[in-house]
């Protein structure tokens, strides 16, 4: 047992690294690309008659696809109808941030509609203008508000990135499976994958936990037990 | 552009092969319904273990939904196929091979249990204290408040959140081809490779989901707003 955990995980720990990284890359950028996107489509949904209905079949796709069939289908059909991602990798980030971004934006827009009309009202009667409204009034309570479901959200993109492996992006659960399948000795390897999944998104939500519950502490808002 | 936008919402093919997609999608039903029992009955057990008076119990259970919460269910798919016969093998000493089945059932089960016991023991912590102390002056047994007080409270509160766990759940289903069971997407990739032509299948096979959860969704939300009106939930 220790002979294969020496041979097959602690000698491949630089592959298993290197996964790893790309694990993080594409979590990374997908998330922030589902913020943005999230963002947009609630604007959209919010504030601009015409779209709104654009925005909304957006969001409720996005919603209600399974992950796994949004990369399957990103990866096939996107290349060929508009002509990007040109690579695994950009379908990858493209996919999870879909995901992710749907949820975001009726987060987003719970926290919106959940701020006192009266704010609002009251800085366009002192005459802000509408960008400085959202950017100094409704964003920063807005974010406190959906910090918790932003760190939620997180660690769904970091579980759901699991399955980037499957059209081929070398991250962690591709070299761990790589390995799996040179050797045929699936225990160890994919043991240590899964717990290393498993610690990290522990450590990051906890941080994660930890940071928005020091900002909702500071500026007023308690934190959720 | 258009020319392959208009080929991938050309849904014909995905027409033609109505019924392998469709017995493929009953797959996914079947391993749906299974994992949903499985999560389930894990879940009133564990949410009520972590309730409980003793601190090794509460520990341990906690820990239990916690590492589920935290493990991707991909990799515990393929971690349960592969490894799990195994390690039983050796345990047992006899050799033991899960069907895909099986161990979707069994991966998708365990998952969604650590999330469902949460729900579980919001719903048992919204009984009101006073109600179960009511009982027990009463007299009725712990068993009988159990039964009679505390579950048809829980159940009615939970009921709304735990059936968008079971949504969730079955979009998950939708992984299971990677372990080789014959459901939705394991015959579209098959269909695929035989006419190469992936457009309208994939976007058929998301259309079809999204269908299919939208109209769930919908119906979880008329339902759990009539339970409102009536002053369940």
């Amino acid at each position: 047992m220790l002979d294969n955990f020496n041979r097959l995980v602690l000698a491949n720990l630089h592959t298993l690294g290197a996964g790893l990284s790309v694990t993080a890359y594409v979590c990374f950028f997908s998330f922030l690309l589902a913020v943005v996107l999230g963002a947009i489509a609630c604007l959209v949904r919010l504030y601009v008659p015409f779209i709104r209905i654009v925005a909304i079949g957006y969001i409720e796709f996005c919603r209600a696809t399974p992950i796994f069939v949004q990369l399957l289908w990103v990866n096939y059909v996107w290349p060929e109808v508009f002509g990007f991602p040109k690579s695994v990798l950009g379908a990858g980030i493209i996919a999870l941030a879909l995901q992710s971004s749907g949820y975001l934006a009726e987060t987003f827009r719970s926290g919106i509609e959940g701020l006192p009309k009266g704010q609002r009202e009251a800085a366009l009667a002192v005459g802000i203008p509408q960008f400085q409204i959202m950017r100094r009034i409704v964003m920063p309570q807005v974010l406190l508000v959906m910090a918790p479901s932003l760190v939620n959200q997180m660690t769904v993109v970091i579980k759901s990135s699991t399955l980037v492996s499957v059209i081929a992006i070398p991250d962690l659960m591709y070299e761990a499976l790589k390995i799996v399948n040179a050797w045929f000795e699936p225990i160890e390897i994919l043991t240590s994958t899964a717990l290393i999944y498993v610690v990290a998104i522990f450590l990051i939500s906890m941080l994660a936990k930890r940071v928005s519950d020091r900002f909702r502490n500071k500026y007023g808002l308690a934190a959720q037990a | 552009m258009w020319d392959s936008l208009r080929q991938s919402l050309d849904l014909t093919l995905f027409w033609e092969y109505r019924t392998i997609l469709l017995r493929g999608l009953l797959q996914n039903i079947y391993i749906f319904f299974g994992g949903a029992l499985l999560a389930t009955a894990l879940a009133f057990a564990i949410g009520a273990a972590r309730l409980s008076k003793r601190g090794t119990v509460r520990i341990f259970s906690t820990g239990y939904a916690e590492l589920f919460r935290n493990t991707p269910e991909y990799v515990f798919l393929i971690w349960v196929y592969y490894v799990l016969p195994i390690i039983f093998s050796r345990l047992l000493a006899t050799k033991i091979n899960f069907s895909p089945y099986a161990a979707a059932v069994l991966a998708l089960g365990v998952s969604y249990s650590g999330f469902l016991s949460e729900t579980v023991r919001a719903g048992i912590l919204a009984v009101p204290r006073t109600h179960i102390e009511a009982a027990m002056a009463l007299g009725m047994s712990r068993w009988m408040i159990m039964r009679r007080i505390i579950a048809p409270q829980a159940i009615r509160r939970m009921l709304p959140e735990a059936l968008n766990q079971y949504v969730s759940l079955f979009k998950a289903t939708s992984l299971v081809s990677l372990i080789a069971v014959e459901d939705l997407m394991y015959q579209v990739s098959m269909i695929t490779v035989h006419e190469m032509r992936p457009l309208p299948l994939y976007t058929g096979a998301a259309l079809l989901y999204c269908g299919i959860i939208i109209a769930a969704a919908q119906c979880i939300q008329h339902l759990s707003d009539r339970w409102r009106q009536r002053g369940w939930a």
